[in-house]
């Protein structure tokens, strides 16, 4: 019988540990194949390749054409550990796109990734959380997150899991905060935080103040953190070594002190000489967050008093080259010296 | 001559048909009658170059076999007519085939052998029969190693080095393409995580300045809340104030009106109770209720008595008057009747 294959024997293969890739616009619908495919090592091997291919745009566009999702979906809950490792892997490189990320959301994708939450194995629960982090960049992502409900339980896990995937964690929620904080606030994520702020890890540290920073935003925020007392611990981190832990602990002043509670919480807490202090550091988020915490700050009476000594510093702000550091410096001159 | 098949052959592949089978050449005459060529059938054998079951045609495209196992009505038309076709043919061709002219008349032709040495022709093939035994009591001795006989020359070859390729040269080509895929994939993996770092810190820078504006934000709004706050409170107070102040004026100016208003009030209201009638003098009232009542009562009677002695003597005074006018209507009548 006549046959279109040339030789009897196969062509060489090169990779064991990769499915051999069809020439052009074959090749994703090829893997798709293979992935629904029974055999452990097809699969293995088409989604390795499929990994190496949708670093690619056009083709993490074809992936996605070709409803190559509804199997990586599938593939999340499969036994093997070695097939969700690659499939998180995939799902990543997916989400890394902006084609990725909307269709991401149109089919669901999000509740299929937060089953692994569980996972016992770390590096695909370290993929799905980078994952889930990518996606939670932008704002319907973060909005998606926030529908399926996934905000609570990202904060029960936070305590319990290893410490990459904490930052990675911290990240996700910073984002998802700045869409809906009540989900967070409900599950305690401000204990959970404070406990974090105290961690040795410097990356931990600033996030948790970061995502802190988040919580603050709305008033129960703010009241919930003057009631838990996290101002002074924010004002220990103020004298922190790392910049990046004190930039962040000082935002989240500059928020939490805007009710009156915060401010006299900060005012009893001392905060104003370490906040000078860091006004005068070379990193630019450093001052601007300090001169606007000390500006806050100086809408108290008793702050506008003691910052009335202090106002050349500000001043000297003024000629700086960066232009929001201007105007922040000149606010908070205007503020301090204002009379009712 | 083709010899007989080994019986193993076909136990094992016991479906095995033939489509023309191997047997043994007949004893024939050495020159064939020309009339016995053509009662010769052509299905006795198989020529494999008519065979249908060999694919002939191009071998890159697949032959596909026929749904159903019997041939089509016209497919077995058409083979019936090639096959006619070709033995039409055949006898033609035959037919045009030089032959040797017939004999003339009275002559007849016969075969005549030219060569050079005579053979004697005869229908019996000159046969001997040769025997052979080996000795009952000899043992066979061992067949010695057969070394087939040395035929054909010998001859060598070597490759010595450098004559096939120049490797070096070869694998440049080879090495460039390897080289540069590798390098085209690591720089594409460098520049996708510099794109990625750059759009980080571009983030980073955007969010600081969103965090500023936000607390700038929300600050003056506490602030703007705080002083309207301020305001509002300070304009309640002074509006209490004022209202308190209005309301003891207007207590005051009360309370001097009413005093005003009061202060004659005395005498007004015993003149008034007064003009009431509410003081009386005992004596006048007596006298007015008892006196004047028992007087008036007794007047009323005088005077009914003198209406009553008055009616009385209008109804004499009448009754009297009509009797007269009675009296004097007689007389008129009977002076009447008289005259």
């Amino acid at each position: 019988m006549a046959h279109t294959r040339i030789s009897n024997k196969m062509p060489p293969h090169i990779e064991p540990a990769r499915a051999p890739i069809a020439f052009g616009r074959r090749a994703i619908p090829k893997l798709n194949e293979e992935l629904a495919s029974e055999d452990l090592v097809t699969r293995q091997c088409a989604l390795a390749s499929l990994c190496d291919l949708v670093h690619d745009p056009e083709r993490a566009y074809e992936t996605i054409e070709t409803g190559c999702l509804e199997n990586l979906k599938r593939l999340l809950r499969d036994k093997d550990s070695v097939v969700r490792r690659k499939t998180t892997e995939v799902l990543y490189e997916l989400s890394v796109h902006n084609v990725g990320r909307d269709a991401f959301l149109q089919n669901e994708v999000i509740l299929s990734l937060a089953e692994l939450l569980d996972e016992p194995v770390d590096i695909c629960r370290v993929n799905m959380h980078k994952t889930l982090e990518m996606l939670s960049e932008f704002t319907p992502g973060a909005a998606g997150i926030v529908d399926a409900g996934l905000v609570p339980q990202l904060v029960l896990k936070l305590p319990s899991e290893l410490v990459e995937i904490q930052e990675i964690i911290l990240d996700t929620l910073h984002f998802c905060l700045r869409v809906n904080v009540s989900q967070a606030l409900a599950s305690g994520a401000i204990s959970i935080l404070k406990e974090k702020l105290l961690h040795n890890s410097v990356a931990i540290r600033s996030k948790a103040a970061q995502a802190l920073m988040g919580i603050c935003v709305p008033l129960e925020g703010k009241n919930e953190v003057c009631k838990q007392n996290i101002i002074p611990i924010l004002v220990r981190l103020l004298k922190d070594r790392h910049p990046e832990v004190a930039a962040k602990a000082a935002g989240s002043l500059m928020i939490a002190t805007i009710t009156t509670q915060g401010k006299y919480a900060a005012l009893k807490a001392m905060a104003i000489p370490p906040l000078l202090q860091l006004v005068s550091s070379p990193v630019t988020e450093v001052s601007l967050n300090a001169i606007k915490a000390i500006t806050t700050l100086a809408e108290a009476p008793e702050g506008r008093q003691e910052l009335l000594n202090h106002v050349a510093v500000l001043e000297s702000k003024q000629d700086h080259s960066s232009e929001i550091i201007r105007r922040a410096a000149g606010t908070a001159v205007r503020v301090i010296t204002w009379k009712p | 001559m083709t010899s007989v098949l080994p019986p193993q052959k076909e136990s094992t592949s016991g479906t095995y048909t033939f489509s023309s089978r191997p047997r043994a050449l007949p004893n024939r005459s050495k020159y064939r009658d020309p009339v016995a060529e053509l009662q010769e059938e052509p299905t006795q054998y198989g020529n494999i170059m008519y065979d249908r079951r060999v694919i002939r045609g191009n071998t890159y495209a697949q032959h596909i076999l026929p749904v159903s196992a019997q041939p089509d009505p016209i497919e077995i038309q058409r083979q019936q007519e090639v096959r006619r076709r070709a033995a039409a043919k055949k006898r033609a061709k035959d037919q045009l085939r030089p032959r040797t002219p017939e004999p003339v008349e009275g002559r007849k032709h016969i075969d005549v052998q030219t060569e050079l040495y005579l053979e004697e022709l005869s229908d019996r093939i000159v046969e001997t029969d040769v025997e052979c035994q080996t000795d009952a009591f000899l043992d066979k001795p061992p067949t010695p190693l057969f070394v087939p006989a040395k035929t054909g020359r010998d001859a060598v070859t070597q490759i010595e080095e450098g004559e096939l390729f120049d490797f070096d040269i070869e694998v440049k080509p080879v090495l460039e393409v390897f080289i540069g895929k590798t390098i085209e994939q690591a720089l594409l993996e460098v520049m996708e995580e510099e794109e990625l770092a750059n759009l980080r810190g571009q983030q980073r820078a955007f969010e600081e300045l969103r965090n500023a504006e936000l607390a700038e934000v929300q600050r003056l709004e506490e602030q703007e809340r705080r002083h309207r706050e301020e305001k509002e409170r300070r304009m309640r107070e002074q509006r209490e104030v004022l209202r308190l102040e209005k309301e003891t004026a207007e207590k005051i100016a009360a309370r001097v009106f009413a005093k005003h208003y009061l202060a004659d009030l005395i005498p007004s209201i015993y003149s008034n109770l007064r003009d009431n009638g509410y003081f009386y003098d005992p004596v006048e009232r007596d006298i007015e209720t008892n006196f004047l009542n028992w007087l008036v009562k007794d007047v009323e009677n005088t005077l009914d008595d003198h209406v009553l002695g008055r009616k009385v003597l209008d109804m004499l005074i009448r009754e009297v008057v009509e009797k007269r006018l009675d009296v004097f209507q007689q007389m008129e009548q009977q002076h009447n009747a008289s005259a």
